[in-house]
């Protein structure tokens, strides 16, 4: 069995604005995600973050570039028909918008035992409903929500059914767009050892995108900072939090704040100017292990 | 470490839950209506232990007979008990007034979903169909597919009223489903693999059912209403099938005799049923947009 779990080669997503107007969401991005690791994004608003994980998940269809999971291309249609079933049950995606992300008519219960039902999987422990009373104890939530709907509960409570829901299938891939943004801080970590609980356990791999850097230090094993639709840096998370070589990488881990006032007056924050950003270059390993998208010319 | 230590929850509590507040019993609701129609519906489902005399005999010796004892509403020129015939005729509209609905109903649902949840070219082919159909009068297009199946009888009457008036609920449930395919879990359950049936059933109906309730109870009262004007105009049911529309159908010939009874009573019944059904339909309507909005 190959190591590598999900490659992404040289993927490029646009947006159609109007008839000549193009944004590229996502600009020749390439990096590859091992079995059981959890691989950050980080990035501002706007960046591609979500847009690369929705292609991921097949829901945008890319323009060019290949995503190959465990050797499966699925941006070709005929290998993605062939393996449908066993790519929809091993990949499984949580929502940023938690509201959005449950259907407000259905019980708790449906909602987490959906995946199962819609696979006619037999549930391991006797009933579906048993079942998502087991994932919601998972997640922190006792049985007494099961006959809720989303919209009885608070925001963060649902962003742990949503969760609840995708980890029900035990994927492979876990894709979580932003899972933690609307939480509280309690909870947030109690998510995040969930995660890494679960690829403790049962080796996930978990494609984890953030904006909360500090979290993403904490869990990531390796961290891809986008900007503007490119990855313009990729390295172990310890390396590149140690020591970012990209301007914006600087200024994007310059902004984290510190919990000690008296350094974080001294804190300079570090400008980036966009301006000096260009697409053009190439990702090349500078360090080991350690990505930067730079100018050839430099060489 | 345990499952339990990793999963203590901070400050999370089992929360208690009061009884809810006994709600108040909604004024609009129109119970005349409803009590008529539960009872119109009713009588003529046990149409058998109302009726005085067999509605199809034809009793020769008392044509057109004014209201009696014997004959509570009277009889029509052919000799029938109307009494009688309006309990058992009433079966047969309310039939093809629900059939005909369900067909549509059907057929509106799935069209509407599939030119909503398709890519933009289909769903303008799909639905430029439907203007063009809806273009053509109704009740042309009733006797042309009625002509087409050959002698109408209450079941290919109930289909052809069905095919022809699924248009309109279709392009509010197409509208539906296109705002609604934008929410993340319809996509969620793309994803995990939910088909287009799955997605129906689950994320889509029972959130566009409250917009179409009324439009379908609206229907019902559709086909009753086409299905007495094809018998009244000699197209629909032929005279010996007993319906309203048929009943009335007599009406011509009762003008010329000063027989009111044989027009105004099944008439009668016809307008009440569709008030009551509007009435409904109405409640429908309002209880809909003053639904709470679950947030």
């Amino acid at each position: 069995m190959a190591d590598t779990l999900l490659e992404v080669r040289n993927l490029c997503h646009q947006f159609k604005l109007g008839r000549k107007a193009v944004i590229r969401a996502v600009d020749h991005v390439s990096f590859d995600l091992k079995r059981g690791e959890i691989f950050g994004l980080v990035g501002e608003s706007g960046s591609g973050k979500s847009t690369l994980a929705r292609c991921i998940m097949n829901i945008c269809k890319p323009q060019s570039g290949q995503i190959l999971y465990d050797g499966i291309d699925t941006t070709d249609r005929q290998a993605f028909r062939k393996n449908k079933t066993r790519l929809q049950q091993e990949r499984q995606l949580i929502f940023q918008d938690s509201a959005s992300a449950l259907n407000q008519r259905m019980k708790l219960c449906d909602i987490v035992s959906e995946p199962m039902s819609i696979h006619h999987i037999k549930p391991k422990r006797g009933s579906l409903r048993e079942e998502a009373a087991f994932q919601l104890h998972y997640v922190g939530m006792d049985r007494s929500y099961l006959d809720k709907y989303p919209s009885e509960i608070s925001g963060g409570q649902r962003q742990r059914v949503a969760i609840a829901r995708a980890v029900s299938m035990e994927p492979k891939l876990l894709v979580a767009d932003e899972p933690i943004a609307s939480l509280d801080v309690s909870i947030q970590a109690q998510i995040i050892n969930l995660f890494k609980h679960l690829r403790a356990e049962h080796n996930f791999s978990i494609l984890f995108i953030a904006h909360d850097l500090a979290m993403v230090e904490y869990l990531c094993d390796r961290v891809g900072v986008m900007y503007r639709g490119s990855l313009v840096e990729m390295a172990p998370a310890k390396e590149l939090f140690a020591n970012p070589l990209h301007p914006y990488t600087k200024a994007l881990l310059s902004a984290i704040p510190l919990p000690d006032p008296i350094l974080e007056r001294k804190r300079r924050r570090i400008d980036f100017d966009a301006l000096e950003f260009s697409r053009e270059g190439t990702f090349t390993e500078v360090l080991p292990g350690h990505f930067l998208l730079q100018k050839e010319a430099a060489e | 470490m345990t499952d339990e230590e990793l999963f203590t929850v901070v400050g999370i509590l089992p929360q208690e839950e009061a009884a809810p507040p006994p709600q108040k019993r909604r004024r609009e609701l129109p119970i005349i209506s409803m009590v008529l129609l539960a009872a119109i519906t009713f009588l003529c489902l046990f149409a058998e232990l109302v009726m005085t005399k067999d509605p199809t005999y034809l009793d020769l010796a008392n044509f057109s007979h004014a209201p009696s004892r014997e004959f509570l509403f009277g009889t029509d020129t052919l000799g029938r008990d109307i009494f009688s015939c309006i309990w058992y005729g009433g079966r047969i509209s309310l039939f093809i007034g629900f059939v005909s609905t369900a067909v549509s109903t059907v057929i509106a649902v799935v069209y509407g979903s599939v030119s909503g949840m398709a890519p933009q070219w289909l769903d303008s082919l799909l639905m430029r169909l439907t203007e063009v159909m809806l273009s053509i009068p109704e009740l042309l297009l009733i006797i042309f597919i009625q002509a087409i199946l050959g002698p109408a009888n209450v079941l290919s009457i109930s289909l052809v009223i069905g095919l022809t008036s699924w248009l309109s609920i279709a392009k509010v449930v197409r509208t539906e489903v296109r705002q609604l395919r934008q929410a993340e879990y319809v996509v969620a359950s793309h994803v995990m693999g939910g088909g287009f049936f799955h997605v129906l059933r689950r994320h889509l109906a029972p959130n566009f059912v409250a917009s179409i309730m009324f439009m379908v109870v609206m229907n019902i009262r559709g086909a009753i209403v086409a299905e007495s004007t094809l018998s009244f105009m000699g197209m629909g049911l032929p005279l010996e099938v007993i319906s309203w529309g048929s009943m009335l159908s007599l009406a011509e010939k009762a003008l010329t005799t000063k027989a009111w009874w044989i027009v105004v009573i099944p008439g009668a019944f016809l307008v009440c049923l569709l008030m009551c059904v509007t009435n409904v339909g109405n409640y429908f309507r309002k209880s809909i947009s003053r639904k709470e909005s679950h947030l």
